[in-house]
């Protein structure tokens, strides 16, 4: 298929109605950069630090301040609330004004002390799924290190030297490692996965509305008749501005998640962009499957609508594939996102070669060539056919 | 009773239009099944992981036993070193890696400390988070067992020893969301987003239609229309909020230690807003299809911020203070703490407050726009009206 004169006809005539309305720039540059810029400002503060968390210090002894200041003084928590019971606890927690509540008991430093039996009580609110898990975390390792110290002294106590009571005190001890993420940075990897999801939104909706307008206004026949007949040529030559837009801002996605955000790039730059491109594609091919055989421009921004808005929850990113039932792996294998995520993930957290793109990159590919095949025939039937305009 | 025959007009006008019922009703429906597809499960378990075994000895097998019964690991091979483990989670085949390092058991024996290195996928924060928290937990266990027989054999009875091993442990109570479902962390608060999102939507999607086929606003006056039409939305929407908290919650088995009636309450001044909003909104839209278009994009970055999956301290102040314009924003902080945890209305008084001023701006701004459109209307008729006139 060569750039022959009824595409470039086609794509000067897209280019003239892109003008006239404010809806075009408004769906392929303006909106999307909106959307970067309100999702990375949402997320710019890259880690969950300082939570509001209360501490119930019923003990008010130097152990338990000590304990209350080592909980402040982890990355995650800040101390904001001392109460005197944990029913105030509870009350702060059901206002939303804290995430966590740690319970002092009374006579703890003295039950310590005793060598009896004494523990501190994490309530936290794990609806508020990740930052309760942070919590849980911080608190944990902030109580065990203070636990860790008072049985070296008392190891001591019994006689044993300080080197041995600290070889000594847990016998199995863990080192922890954060494998393709070693900044730990959750927001990295959510906000450059979370900026394509934005763009597929206003690329299948502009696809859609590209072809589909032609329908509602019945001037197919004149779009058929510029590109010489060849539904393909004048697909190709309709969609070349906007793809163009499309990469342009894309490029711009890239480079500003890079540059910009600091997520290192460990991968190979060229399939990233490959598989960009092709994400771009794919998404134009199903909005144009879309248009044609619905033949309704509303309902078939209905349908694209029901694709990509859900779509962030089957690409299994925050909860994994492996882990959904077969319906919701399948329907995720469906959207060209769930690949060109994989391959973000890939190229950009994991370093992996190429090569181990290329399941990614043919996923995506098939998108491209099938969605043509699907679309074409059909298409060709509703711009000739009148019964088919005009249809709200 | 102006403003009840405007109610029944309204609804009329929905049923007989198949794209707005599709939206207002379908989608309504559709959503609150499908959304949650991926999530049915509830947690992730049984994690694939890797054992790398340098010690080759009955404990180090022991340890890997240990961690393949603990309910959020399971053992899926074990690699000779760790490049080769490595190897396999970036192909994603394995979430972790559990490394034992050569001489574990003959530390232990000796009554020294080893230390074993756990790997975890950080590119998935569900996977890091329940492999590091199945390994740490076996680790741990191992450990306190191994502890706890050396201190029995030093001569220290059973229940001194429990105690002397970790004198000061943390006893974690998640509250609210115990069994921490990834289902009833995010679907609770979407649900509210759907109702707002498809209201947008929906009376975008008619007002655009009106405003397309030139169609006559009902004849009555302003205020009576805006009064009529908010009754209808209110009675449609309100019969989705008792669908959702009462059959979809039960459906899934979400947690819901509220009360119905109170977050039936709290539904009123959220429904309002949001109703009262997409009607101002609506007035800009003059195609059919536009609503659906632009107002797409919005869900992704209102659900972010909400505030239930990335905490509000985390977002720039200003910003916070904006998204309480969107009506969601409140209304999910409030019914998460209504449904979920049982919160009463003094509880979420803020978010009340805020959703009551909402209702009261949005009111004058729907009301604003209705008198504009019917300006405009006028205008246009009578300006059809005297060509005719000068053409005679």
């Amino acid at each position: 298929m060569s750039l022959s004169p009824g595409v470039l006809a086609v794509a000067r005539r897209e280019l003239q109605r892109m003008r006239a309305r404010v809806l075009y720039p408004l769906l392929v540059v303006v909106l999307p950069l909106v959307s970067f810029a309100l999702l990375w400002t949402i997320f710019s503060a890259g880690t969950i630090r300082n939570l509001p968390v209360a501490v119930v210090d019923l003990d008010s002894t130097p152990l338990s301040r000590q304990l209350a200041r080592m909980l402040d003084a982890t990355p995650t928590m800040t101390v904001t609330q001392h109460v005197g019971s944990g029913l105030a606890a509870e009350e702060l927690m059901l206002r939303g004004e804290i995430y966590a509540a740690v319970l002092i008991p009374r006579d703890l430093e003295r039950n310590v002390l005793r060598g009896a039996p004494a523990s501190v009580i994490l309530y936290r609110n794990s609806q508020l799924l990740v930052p309760s898990s942070l919590v849980r975390r911080d608190a944990m390792a902030a109580v065990g290190t203070l636990s860790a110290g008072i049985e070296i002294r008392q190891r001591e106590a019994r006689g044993e030297t300080p080197a041995a009571a600290r070889d000594r005190f847990e016998p199995i001890r863990t080192d922890r490692h954060a494998l393709f993420n070693p900044w730990l940075n959750y927001v990295y990897f959510l906000v450059s996965s979370l900026l394509p999801t934005m763009l597929q939104i206003f690329v299948i909706i502009a696809a859609v509305h590209a072809v589909g307008i032609e329908l509602k206004e019945g001037t197919g026949p004149e779009w058929l008749a510029i590109a010489g007949g060849s539904v393909t040529r004048a697909v190709v030559g309709k969609l070349m501005p906007y793809t163009a837009g499309f990469l342009l801002v894309a490029w711009f996605m890239i480079a500003f998640t890079i540059r910009f955000m600091g997520v290192p790039l460990h991968g190979d730059l060229g399939t990233l962009l490959v598989g960009t491109t092709l994400f771009i594609l794919a998404y134009e091919g199903v909005g144009v499957v879309l248009a044609a055989w619905f033949a309704n421009l509303r309902f078939a921004t209905s349908a694209a609508a029901f694709i990509v808005t859900p779509a962030f929850a089957f690409v299994g990113l925050t909860f994994p594939t492996m882990a959904m039932p077969p319906v919701a792996q399948a329907w995720g294998a469906l959207l060209p996102l769930t690949h060109y995520l994989r391959l973000l993930v890939e190229q950009i957290m994991r370093g992996a070669p190429p090569a181990a793109s290329l399941p990614e990159l043919g996923a995506l590919a098939a998108f491209v060539v099938v969605t043509p095949l699907i679309a074409t025939r059909r298409l060709g039937t509703v711009l000739r056919d009148e019964s088919y305009w005009g249809r709200l | 009773m102006g403003a009840l025959r405007v109610c029944a007009t309204e609804f009329r006008r929905i049923a007989s239009d198949p794209g707005a019922l599709l939206i207002l009703v379908g989608a309504v429906v559709l959503y609150a099944f499908f959304y949650p597809l991926p999530y049915v499960p509830e947690v992730l378990k049984e994690v694939p992981t890797v054992v790398v075994d340098l010690d080759g000895t009955s404990l180090s097998r022991r340890l890997a036993r240990m961690a393949d019964a603990h309910e959020l690991i399971r053992v899926v091979g074990r690699s000779p070193d760790l490049v080769d483990a490595e190897n396999a989670v970036r192909r994603g085949t394995a979430g972790g890696i559990l490394e034992i390092p050569a001489g574990f058991e003959r530390s232990v024996l000796r009554g020294d400390s080893a230390t074993v290195g756990l790997y975890a996928d950080a590119g998935y924060f569900l996977v890091y988070r329940q492999v590091t928290t199945g390994l740490l937990e076996v680790t741990r266990t191992l450990s306190a067992g191994i502890e706890i027989r050396r201190l029995e054999a030093s001569g220290m009875p059973p229940a001194q020893a429990l105690v002397a091993r970790d004198p000061l442990p943390v006893v974690d109570r998640p509250l609210f969301n115990p069994a921490e479902g990834y289902a009833s962390y995010i679907v609770p608060s979407i649900l509210v987003l759907i109702l707002q999102q498809t209201l947008l939507i929906g009376i975008g999607l008619l007002a655009g239609t009106a405003r397309e086929q030139d169609a006559a606003p009902q004849a009555a006056g302003p205020l009576t229309v805006v009064l009529g039409r908010t009754l209808t939305y209110l009675v449609l929407y309100f019969a989705h909020a008792v669908f959702y908290f009462v059959v979809v919650y039960r459906v899934f088995g979400f947690p819901n230690r509220g009360d119905t009636a109170t977050a039936l309450v709290f539904a009123l001044p959220f429904l309002l807003a949001a109703i009262l909003l997409a009607l101002a909104v609506s007035t800009v839209f003059r195609h059919r299809e536009t609503a659906l278009q632009v107002l797409l994009f919005t869900s992704l970055p209102a659900v972010f911020l909400a505030g239930f999956s990335w905490p509000k301290e985390m977002i720039p102040t200003w910003l916070n203070s904006i998204s309480l314009l969107l009506p969601s924003t409140p209304a999910i902080a409030g019914f998460l703490r209504i449904n979920q945890m049982g919160a009463s209305l003094p509880d979420v008084a803020f978010e009340w407050r805020i959703l009551w001023c909402l209702v009261g701006l949005y009111f004058a701004l729907a009301w604003w726009a209705q008198v504009r459109s019917t300006r405009r209307f006028s205008v246009e008729a009578r300006s059809v009206f005297t060509n005719h006139g000068s053409m005679q």
